[in-house]
């Protein structure tokens, strides 16, 4: 009753704000869903530069990270055992199309992985069944990169994320996510190529610059173009309620130390070095999305066009 | 035909008549509010007015809300535009609160009551048939309006500050009050196309 009680309270001061926060997603069981998101950007980045640099536990990597991610969104849902309706509104919503996504790429992994590890499995990698799981898993992590920063940027009611730069920042997150995944398996599992490790400390630089460019950019738009709501939510983010977890989880944890480490000035460069810039750079990610959830405001309701009569 | 909405701002003197009318009708649970009154200061000084703006869901002609759900849980009825919601579809994914740029829907999480010796028989009659973990709107009244009553906001309003009528029909109440009074609907930036709209103060 005390906890009901807090949260109507809650609820009560929220409705009688201007600026009223948004605390469905990422309060609470809400936390579950930044959860989710995050892992499966994950996942679909890990299999992506998995495939790119011929790299099976890149696979398995994202493979298991996207199943978690699948289980995280289960304990959002209010009705997790209706959860297979989702795929009826395909055409319009973007979530539905998340978990087409998120279907199709763990049944094309389900289909395409277990020959690579059991040489006495019923089907080959490069048969039609195993090619099939590769089309669909491939299918589905392009979806799973694309999709969401579109249900954010869908989502009139928060104009915090309706930029047009949010779905591209999403992708890249995803990006950064799936290289710093596989530099943690390389250090787990050791390194297979030197050149490999090299190509893809190149790669998480250069994904790490384009993210700081693209989060400006949106950053900037927000500030200048944007709403009062969109305003309020950028100044909780930078200097409000998630200032902490922006400076010192996404910026400093997520972006600086990792750098640092990667200079070789402070440690020489080692695999628990690229452990470390994995887990890091990852960690930096979960707190950007954190933080861009949790600083979602709802536009106001106000009065534009009255006369005073 | 399409029902709408005119809510005369010169009238409503902010009682929350409504407010209270809809928890009747609907027996909602603590923390869900189908219709609210919001307390608003508009001006500059010296000519500074307060005044009560109702709010609801705007049964919207594009609604962002259908569009984002994923099971097709929240929908639009075809013969007369009402935005409502199939529980029995609902994930309590929230994506349609995220997707409403009025902010007229709420979460049911769990069953609440709103005295401390727990749930009154009131309440459990008119509670029993709302399910959890799902997400709640107005619908306009719709058994009412199908039954040829006003919705519950609008019938009890004491100072007839509302209005309920076809938005399609151009001689219709409340068509003539919005071409005449200038009526305006919220966030029209949104591009939603209200249903429900406002005269000004």
């Amino acid at each position: 009753m005390a906890e009901i009680s807090a949260k109507y309270e809650q609820l009560i001061h929220d409705l009688r704000q201007d600026f009223r926060p948004q605390r469905e997603w990422g309060e609470g069981r809400g936390l579950f869903l930044v959860i989710g998101h995050f892992l499966v950007g994950v996942a679909a980045g890990a299999w992506l530069f998995g495939l790119l640099f011929d790299y099976p536990p890149g696979l398995f990597a994202g493979f298991l990270l996207a199943g978690i991610g699948g289980i995280a969104h289960l304990g959002f849902l209010g009705r997790p055992e209706r959860f297979w309706k989702m795929a009826r509104h395909v055409r319009t919503a973007w979530v539905a199309r998340g978990f087409a996504g998120l279907t199709l790429f763990l049944a094309g992994a389900a289909l395409y992985l277990p020959p690579l590890v059991f040489t006495a499995w019923p089907w080959q990698a490069t048969s039609a069944i195993g090619w099939l799981g590769w089309l669909m898993a491939a299918a589905g992590m392009i979806i799973l990169i694309v999709y969401m920063g579109f249900v954010y940027s869908a989502s009139k009611g928060i104009p915090f994320w309706t930029s047009p730069l949010h779905p591209l920042l999403y992708m890249t997150y995803a990006l950064r996510g799936g290289a710093a995944a596989l530099l943690v398996a390389m250090a787990m599992l050791g390194v297979p190529r030197e050149e490999m490790a090299q190509r893809l400390i190149t790669i998480w630089i250069a994904i790490t610059a384009f993210v700081i460019v693209i989060f400006i950019l949106e950053m900037q738009g927000v500030l200048t173009s944007g709403n009062a709501a969109a305003r309020r939510s950028a100044r909780e983010m930078l200097s409000g309620r998630f200032a902490g977890y922006f400076y010192g989880g996404t910026l400093t944890l997520g972006l600086l130390v990792p750098l640092a480490l990667l200079s070789g000035k402070l440690v020489p460069l080692s695999v628990a070095v690229l452990a470390a810039v994995g887990l890091l750079s990852a960690l930096g990610d979960f707190f950007m999305k954190y933080t861009t959830i949790r600083a979602g405001i709802y536009a106001p309701l106000e009065l534009r066009p009255v006369r005073m009569r | 035909m399409r029902w709408g909405m005119v809510i005369d701002l010169k009238r409503c003197i902010g009682c929350y008549g409504c407010q209270l009318a809809c928890k009747a009708e609907h027996g909602t649970p603590p923390g869900v509010y189908y219709a609210r009154v919001l307390k608003k200061e508009d001006g500059e000084y010296p000519t500074v007015r307060q005044f009560a703006l109702p709010v609801l869901c705007n049964h919207c002609e594009d609604p962002p809300c259908v569009a984002a759900c994923p099971t097709g849980a929240s929908f639009k009825w075809e013969e007369d535009g009402i935005v409502d919601i199939d529980h029995d579809l609902c994930v309590g994914c929230r994506s349609c609160m995220m997707a409403c740029p009025y902010t007229n829907r709420y979460f049911n999480d769990q069953p609440a009551h709103y005295f401390a010796q727990g749930m009154t028989p009131f309440e459990q009659a008119r509670t029993e048939r709302h399910q959890h973990n799902v997400v709640m709107k107005c619908n306009f009244c719709r058994d009412r309006v199908r039954a040829g009553k006003l919705p519950a906001c609008v019938a009890n309003c004491p100072t007839t500050a509302r209005y309920f009528g076809d938005l399609d029909d151009p001689s219709s109440e409340i068509s003539v009050l919005i071409k005449e009074r200038g009526g305006f609907t919220l966030h029209p930036e949104a591009g939603t196309g209200p249903a429900v709209y406002y005269l000004p103060p």
